[in-house]
């Protein structure tokens, strides 16, 4: 697959006085694997709703599948139906993104949206429940889930529509170590070949895992663009964006020493 | 120590609740009654096992044959035909006391007392020291009231406790009810519980960092805060919510999935109480 999915040029927004981002200038190409990297209030998240067509640019160019990303655009209801069957959203929080009272009506709500007939629909659902292994849950509401499970359907419930893009907003947050390493496992080798993934993240240790490329953003800017492994050596730009922080450790017998550290773990000098 | 200032609680005999405890157990109550509730559903009961969209119908049918009658003993038979309904789907009666019948008694029995004494008719007794006269017919008229709601409250719980809430609204849309009522209805069920979670933590988080009693102004305020708090989360979550169905195809009209199966058992029950309502209507019974 070739082709530009995302092109942003020099792109604004705010939310009132504040600037949520300030100058932003990327394009992702089709099949391309991309973590948006930074610290919290950084920007992600808002860039990620953009770029979902969910909140517009205030200053700036942006476009997705070589259409623009402006509201007077959304407003036709072809344009933005043939963007929401190609582009799927994960939220950071799954009980946003889980508001049906079952998995399985969780499941049918996009494909019914987008117009499939109930037989395809129903096909597609016990396809995904096999796939993600929660065939289990089918009839559970998604409130009584536990936070693992409730991930695993919110990604579910937007990857049964097979969108050619997928976006996650913090997919790590909130996840026990074996949820977690499960999903990372999943987005690294479980979402197929060709499918544009974007991953918003302060989360260092998976981006190698599930991104080949990072941009670093910083107080709306971006601070850095460049291979992931490149990205998650510099330790001084990863410093600077408040991504690790020096950290004393002891080691018992009065021993200790100081480095760079991650949220989850030790970031040792290439 | 046993000085206010210092935290420690002065009371003696029986703890009263404070205003946070009482929310706090008030939300858990909550949780736990749609917890049976969504047990209850999926018993082998023999109104667990009929079509929702049957169920609604004929459990409306009865509610309405039951405010139709002109009879006090047709209305005590319907209100059998409820606990009876009640008892062959594994609904216990003790919950339906509890949860209904009590209810119910105290407050349309507030409503309906002067009923007793205001009606005219023929006197039955007289309250002492006042002397006022308690009718036949005031008595009459209370019963009715008490009895019809009595009933309609019973049915209308048998229906909650014997079907999940989205099998109900699933019925409900299927049988023409709007999309939209029906999204909203699945909506307020469904973040009741997100807003609920979020009361209970913001109570228990309040209740771990206080350390006395707080006086009449103080559990006011805290209540406002409380309330103003919760209603501004409500915002952003509605607002985060409407995003993340947009982001799915969202574009106003809500398309559910229907697969209910109707079976013989659905129809006889269907018709049986169709009978019903139209001999007790139509007989004027």
């Amino acid at each position: 697959m070739s082709g530009t999915a995302f092109d942003f040029q020099d792109v604004a927004y705010a939310y009132r006085a504040h600037r949520a981002l300030d100058g932003v200038s990327f394009s992702v190409q089709l099949g391309e694997r991309v973590a948006l990297l930074g610290a919290n209030g950084s920007g992600k998240s808002t860039l990620l709703r953009m770029m979902d067509a969910l909140c517009f640019a205030s200053g700036g160019m942006a476009t997705a599948l070589g259409a623009p990303l402006s509201e007077k655009a959304f407003e036709d209801e072809a344009a933005n139906f043939a963007f929401r069957r190609r582009v799927g959203l994960v939220f950071q929080n799954p009980d946003v993104q889980l508001f049906n009272p079952t998995v399985l009506d969780e499941l049918a709500f996009g494909p019914l949206q987008l117009g499939w007939d109930k037989a395809k629909v129903k096909a597609a659902i016990e396809a995904t429940l096999q796939r993600f292994n929660i065939a289990h849950l089918r009839d559970r509401p998604p409130h009584r889930l536990s936070g693992g499970e409730k991930k695993r359907v919110a990604i579910a419930s937007v990857i049964i529509t097979e969108p050619d893009v997928l976006l996650l907003d913090e997919p790590t947050a909130a996840l026990d170590p074996k949820s977690r390493a499960e999903l990372v496992a999943f987005l690294a080798h479980g979402l197929g070949e060709g499918r544009t993934v974007v991953i918003a993240t302060h989360d260092l240790d998976i981006i190698e895992d599930v991104a080949e490329r990072t941009i670093v953003l910083q107080e709306g800017k971006v601070a850095a663009d460049g291979r992931t492994l490149d990205i998650l050596h510099d330790i001084d730009l990863l410093r600077q964006t408040h991504l690790v922080f020096e950290h004393h450790h002891s080691h018992g017998q009065g021993h200790g020493h100081d480095h760079p550290h991650g949220l989850h773990g030790h970031i040792h000098r290439g | 120590m046993d000085d206010p200032a210092y935290g420690v609680c002065t009371c003696r005999g029986k703890k009263r609740r404070g205003l946070v405890e009482t929310l706090v157990f008030g939300l858990i109550g909550a949780e736990n009654h749609s917890l049976e509730a969504e047990t209850t559903s999926g018993l082998q009961g023999v109104l667990q096992g009929f079509d929702p969209r049957i169920k609604v119908v004929a459990l409306l049918t009865l509610i309405i044959a039951a405010v139709s009658t002109q009879r006090l003993t047709v209305l005590a038979m319907m209100f059998a035909l409820a606990t009876g309904l009640a008892v062959i789907s594994k609904i216990r009666i003790v919950r339906l006391f509890r949860q209904v019948w009590l209810g119910v008694l105290v407050f349309s029995g507030i409503i309906v007392l002067p009923a007793v004494f205001i009606v005219p008719g023929e006197a039955i007794a007289h309250l002492p020291v006042v002397g006022w006269a308690i009718t036949l017919q005031g008595v009459r008229s209370a019963a009715f009231v008490i009895g019809r709601a009595e009933t309609a409250a019973t049915l209308s719980l048998l229906l909650v406790l014997t079907t999940p809430w989205p099998h109900v609204l699933k019925a409900l849309s299927s049988l023409g009810v709007p999309a939209a009522v029906v999204a909203v209805l699945g909506m307020t069920y469904r973040y009741i519980f997100v807003l609920m979670q979020s009361a209970l933590q913001m109570a228990e988080a309040r209740q771990s960092r206080l350390i006395g009693p707080l006086d009449g102004p103080a559990r006011r305020a805290l209540m406002m805060t409380m309330i103003g708090t919760l209603l501004s989360k409500t915002l952003a979550l509605g607002s985060d919510v409407h995003a993340a169905m947009v982001a799915r195809g969202y574009r106003g009209e809500v398309r559910l999935l229907d697969d209910f199966r109707t079976k013989p058992a659905d129809w006889v029950f269907l018709l049986a109480a169709l009978g019903i309502a139209a001999t007790i209507i139509g007989a004027r019974l």
